[in-house]
């Protein structure tokens, strides 16, 4: 009974969490980063390209693994590309490198690739994925956010000018603050940078109604984001892994308490007439200033012309001839006065959908997470486990997000380096060095080689946070270069722990859409297309009993389709797409039969199918030629003798067959290539990397 | 798999060998012959319950906008005897606080059955199966937004969006039938939260509600091309020897095989969805008593009748939702907005538990009747005739496998405002259906994002007085 008794006092102690302050102060990633020596593995000299290939080389000695052999430099030239564009190489893009395949030749591609607009646009949409991206606000209408788009692009443009890491972090969580004393050509970039926390996601009907919610989503992607730490377990009470406490949660709220965020519309625009308002101008306040004074001019000049054109028409005044006329003045009137009155922006004054400070407030605790249960007030402060002494100073007057950010963009922070370096990695591989990018917490899996991410880290903010250089040093190794495993070495967690071999993958939902319109000459990569065509505001209407929705078409590359938080994309969700509810920091890749049927039966995947066939008929030459193009677009390599007869075979077989079926000659050599390049395009081939 | 004719007895024979009789909980021979053709969605193979389950199959019917409690299966005379005299009212939101006056149901009550249950006027062909119903009279909800209420009553959560119930069924149980999702949705119109209720959120994306579209093409990309059959196989033989040639150089990689033989699953859905969907050869004493016309393919009776031909299937869990987010049972104007909303669902409801119980489907399955919450016994319309919602008391409905028909559980007060005896929360509700599956909701866990999620978050108690 005693024992009974005791037992279950333990196993109470274990589920509420008390873990000895000494273990998280004993935790690695709490821990600084040390800079460590470069090993030197015992044997393989040759095989080392860079020096991370000797970190994981000491780590395969000590397991008796060897690396896989070097991918062939087919597969290394599609792979590349599609890591760095999220596209495929040109058919003499793919011939060029494989006159001479060497290391020179690779990193000369690795340094025009990332010079490439298209880098941009790949690994700005890793951080999306990250900071929850969406173009709606989430509450329970789903209101459209048309000035999103700027925040996107910049992120796009962040990663195309290898933006420095820690001023990229600045920007997001205090770019209204820097804009301030900064550079006038970046006032406005700055300005857009905050909307990191501008999509904050909002709920149910009211502006800002359960902004408790609204801001826990704000610390918790602060803190998955650049810390790689879960925070809002804390919300309620004390975190039951992590050294956070509810004091170190409302220490964190109380910057964005502080913060003025912007209201883009919700059930209550529509029902209550309440218009968008917050939005930043991305002129400064000088300048800004006339604008937004010819604004309100015009809005006292569109009132009394409204109301005085009303009386004629009441009091009969107008004369018949003039009624349409009239008519179409009133409409007029109308809709811009509407239109003006409802979006908080104007005409001639872009705006941005962005923060700035609000009256400074130190955050009662919400207990149970409640916020009309209020508890004792907390200072704003960073996690106390993580700041040791370094606690930081806010200046009278403002919400000390500038302050905040410093601390975290600051090498002496242990997480915000290494997280990053991680994430490099996981997107690299498939794998991070800590397999959770979003969580270095108590309970995550501890790195697979410590000493290697801390060498990235600290090589990281040594080299100013340039992440493109740390994509030269990866993308040089001869461990990103092995090959895949192939014939009868399948590949284990624990090789895919020590990275034996380069892990294949499936394509992402972008990458597969982008590769299918490529191929077919159907993509359209002329600069950002810009905002979504939503409707104009003085005709939105939605409330929750009908909430926006919408499927917008594009040319454009994925990365600048309309994501709604609400509703999910179809093509997008179908192929892993990310929730835009929530950070994510990898994706999963499912293969479900809905994915068949998508490619087999959609509309679209035939049409791609048929302009890629077209290309390669309105090419001279003969078919073998056009096999051979086939398969340096779409796969990156040469057919085998053996394909293309195969191929020849099945183009003759499938139209003989059409005739059979009643379609004519001409008609019948055109569907065999119809449906050939359906069957490339739809191939494991296409959809995987090696 | 399944044939498309199939009988009673045939299915259930194939049920219980498929996921193991009763005396045994170990997956059969048939069950792992189901995971090996899965090929590598290994997530949907069959997997084994936590215990003995009294039902394999879930039918979850939605009804959108938030249902009056008093006006169907909570009677409360007194509201009429006390029709337009103020209740100062305790309510969650600060307009509920002033007095309003209370508003006696239009409808009139009857009871019925040998149990005598008694249920309005709205539903009197659904009151004929009052010995089969279990009325759970005292549950209560969180929020009461429709938003929030309807994410509540599919994922346990009304805020941030967690797996659907269905989803963590398929997840807990796995599939019945490879050619077909293991969780369906019957949708014309999308719910408030939209697809979010059926989402897997962060379980495998196999676990996500397929939505069917009542109408003319109920499954994305399920139509093939216009083209001939014998151009089609050529086609299909050809993917297959490319992909046979490329995953044979790469020995080993078990996600290439899964990719392929998603092929074929969709091949099959192509074969046999359409059928399910075609109900041509449905008697017309069926159709007649589900209420479905000619050509008719969007009705509430036709929704009906294709949930049961999904669940003859081996479709572990059916979800019905009856109107979208707008023109539903939200009555604030005037409760005689309920009786469309009624007519349009009793019918068919009541002849799909006939017809469940005839084929022998309700010793495997059990129904949910449920909505977002209830509404007020007070009106604050001005016209005095309508009702606000209400999350503090309101009535669901359970029928078929291990539930106790023709039985009230829990009790409110004379007007239906406050749960006076064995209150049961959502999660209890979301408890109550895992245990019928044969799943102890503390057990069927999901670890994501350091932590280890459930349906019913850290709250739950099995609501055991109506099992059988």
């Amino acid at each position: 009974m005693l024992l009974a008794l005791a037992s279950l006092f333990n196993i109470s102690q274990v589920q509420s969490g008390e873990i000895p302050t000494s273990a998280h102060r004993e935790w690695w990633a709490f821990k600084a980063v040390k800079n460590p020596a470069i090993p030197a593995p015992r044997d393989r000299a040759h095989w080392v390209r860079t020096p991370v290939d000797r970190f994981v080389l000491l780590e395969m000695e000590k397991s008796r693994a060897t690396p896989l052999p070097p991918a062939r430099p087919e597969a290394l030239l599609r792979r590349l590309y599609f890591d760095l564009t999220g596209l495929p190489p040109t058919p003499t893009e793919v011939r060029e490198f494989l006159v001479k395949p060497t290391a020179l030749a690779f990193s000369n591609t690795v340094e025009r690739l990332l010079a490439s607009p298209r880098y941009g646009e790949r690994w700005g949409r890793h951080w999306m994925d990250v900071v929850r991206y969406a173009d709606t606000a989430g509450d329970n209408a789903d209101y459209p956010v048309p000035e999103a788009f700027r925040y996107r692009d910049y992120l796009i443009q962040a990663f195309n000018q290898d933006k420095p890491y820690d001023q990229f972090i600045r920007e997001q969580l205090a770019g209204d603050l820097m804009a301030k004393d900064g550079p006038p050509e970046r006032y406005a970039e700055s300005i857009v940078a905050t909307g990191f926390l501008a999509l904050s996601r909002r709920y149910a009907t009211a502006p800002f109604e359960l902004m408790h919610l609204t801001l826990e989503d704000t610390v918790e992607t602060t803190g998955r984001a650049f810390l790689g730490l879960g925070l809002k377990c804390a919300r309620c009470h004390d975190h039951k892994f992590d050294p956070v406490t509810t004091q170190d949660y409302y220490g964190l709220y109380g910057f964005f308490a502080s913060t003025r965020f912007p209201y883009a519309g919700s059930e209550e625009f529509q029902s209550k007439n309440l218009p968008r308002s917050g939005f930043i101008p991305l002129l400064p306040p000088s300048q800004a200033a006339r604008p937004l004074e010819q604004n309100r001019q015009r809005l006292e000049v569109l009132r009394s012309e409204l109301i005085q054109l009303e009386k004629r028409v009441s009091e009969g005044k107008t004369n018949v001839g003039a009624k349409a006329a009239i008519e179409t003045q009133l409409i007029n009137l109308r809709t811009e006065l509407k239109r003006r009155e409802r979006s908080g922006a104007l005409p001639d004054l872009p705006v941005a959908y962005a923060v700035c400070d609000d009256k400074p407030v130190n955050q009662a605790v919400q207990r149970q997470g409640d916020p009309s249960q209020p508890g004792e007030v907390v200072p704003r402060c960073v996690p106390s486990f993580l700041s040791g002494s370094r606690s930081i100073q806010i200046p009278e007057g403002a919400s000390g997000r500038r302050e905040l950010a410093d601390w975290i963009a600051s090498p002496e922070n242990p997480l915000t380096a290494r997280v990053l370096v991680n994430r490099l990695w996981h997107h690299h591989f498939g794998r991070g060095l800590v397999p959770t990018p979003s969580d270095f917490g108590l309970r995550s899996e501890a790195p697979s080689h410590p000493e290697l991410l801390d060498y990235l880290a600290a090589r990281f903010t040594h080299e100013d946070w340039s992440i493109k250089s740390m994509h030269r040093l990866i993308l040089n190794s001869a461990v990103w270069q092995q090959a895949s495993p192939e014939e009868g070495r399948s590949s284990s967690e624990v090789s895919r722990r020590l990275f034996v071999g380069f892990d294949r993958r499936r394509l992402d939902a972008e990458s597969i859409r982008d590769a299918l319109m490529s191929v077919a000459g159907s993509l359209d990569l002329s600069p950002p297309p810009g905002p979504h065509p939503f409707p104009p505001v003085e005709d939105w209407h939605w409330t929750q009993h009908n909430p926006f929705k919408a499927v917008y078409d594009s040319n454009h590359r994925s990365v600048y389709l309309m994501r709604q938080r609400l509703q999910r994309h179809p093509y997008l969700a179908l192929f892993d797409a990310p929730d835009a509810n929530q950070p994510t920091d990898a994706r999963t890749s499912a293969t479900v039969p809905q994915q068949a049927l998508y490619f087999m039966n959609n509309p679209f995947v035939h049409e791609q199918a048929m302009r890629l066939a077209d290309r390669l008929l309105d090419k001279p030459g003969s078919d073998t030629a056009r096999l051979q193009e086939a398969y340096l677009m779409m796969y990156a390599r040469h057919p085998l003798r053996a394909e293309e007869r195969q191929a020849e075979d099945y183009l003759k077989r499938y139209a003989t067959q059409a005739k059979r079926e009643g379609v004519s000659a001409e008609a019948a050599s055109r569907r065999a290539w119809n449906s050939y390049a359906r069957v490339l395009l739809t191939a494991n081939e296409f959809v995987y990397l090696d | 798999m399944l044939s498309s004719s199939i009988t009673a007895a045939s299915r259930r024979r194939f049920l219980r060998q498929a996921v193991g009789g009763m005396a045994s909980l170990a997956l059969t021979s048939s069950a792992l012959r189901l995971a090996a053709s899965l090929g590598q969605a290994q997530v949907l193979a069959p997997r084994a319950s936590h215990f003995p389950p009294k039902a394999r199959q879930l039918l979850f019917v939605f009804l959108t906008g938030g249902f009056s409690h008093v006006d169907t299966f909570d009677p409360k005379p007194r509201l009429r005897e006390m029709h337009g005299k103020p209740l100062p009212a305790l309510g969650l939101r600060p307009d509920e606080n002033k007095p309003q006056p209370l508003l006696g149901s239009p409808f009139d009550f009857k009871p019925c059955g040998q149990s005598g249950l008694v249920i309005s006027d709205l539903f009197p062909q659904l009151r004929e199966k009052a010995d089969d119903l279990c009325i759970i009279r005292s549950l209560h909800t969180d929020i009461v937004e429709h938003f929030q209420a309807t994410l509540a009553m599919h994922t346990g959560s009304s805020t941030v969006p967690m797996p659907s119930i269905g989803a963590w069924l398929s997840h807990g149980l796995g599939t019945l039938n490879a050619n077909l999702p293991s969780y369906v949705v019957l949708a014309e119109h999308l719910p408030y939260a939209g697809s979010q209720v059926f989402d897997a959120s962060f379980l495998p994306p196999h676990h996500q509600g397929v939505r069917v579209i009542p109408g003319d093409d109920p499954i994305p990309n399920l139509r093939p091309a216009a083209e001939p059959s014998s151009l089609a196989d050529l086609e299909a033989r050809m993917l297959l020897d490319l992909n046979g040639q490329h995953a044979r150089r790469r020995k080993g990689d078990l996600a290439l095989g899964g990719r392929m033989s998603s092929f074929d699953t969709a091949r099959g859905m192509m074969r046999e969805a359409p059928a399910v969907f075609d109900l041509s050869k449905e008697s017309t004493s069926t159709l007649e008593a589900y209420g479905v016309g000619s050509g008719d393919r969007t009705s509430f009776g036709w929704q009906c009748l294709t949930a049961r031909r999904l669940l003859e299937r081996g479709v572990r869990v059916v979800e019905l939702i009856d109107t979208g987010s707008q023109d539903n049972w939200d009555s604030h104007g005037d409760m005689q907005a309920h009786r469309p909303k009624a007519l349009r669902v009793d019918r068919a409801l009541a002849a799909l538990t006939t017809d469940l119980k005839q084929r022998g489907l309700l010793e495997d399955t059990v129904v949910a009747i449920c909505t977002e919450f209830g509404r007020t016994p007070w009106t604050d319309a001005s016209n005095g005739k309508g009702r606000n919602h209400f999350a503090k008391a309101f009535s669901s409905l359970l029928l078929g496998a291990g539930v106790r028909g023709g039985t009230v559980h829990g009790e409110t007060d004379e007007f239906g405002a406050s749960i006076v005896r064995h209150p049961a929360h959502v999660h209890d509700y979301h408890a109550t259906l895992l245990h019928l599956m044969g799943l102890d909701h503390t057990r069927l866990t999901y670890r994501y994002g350091g932590r280890d999620f459930r349906l019913t978050d850290v709250a739950g108690t099995v609501i055991r007085e109506i099992l059988t």
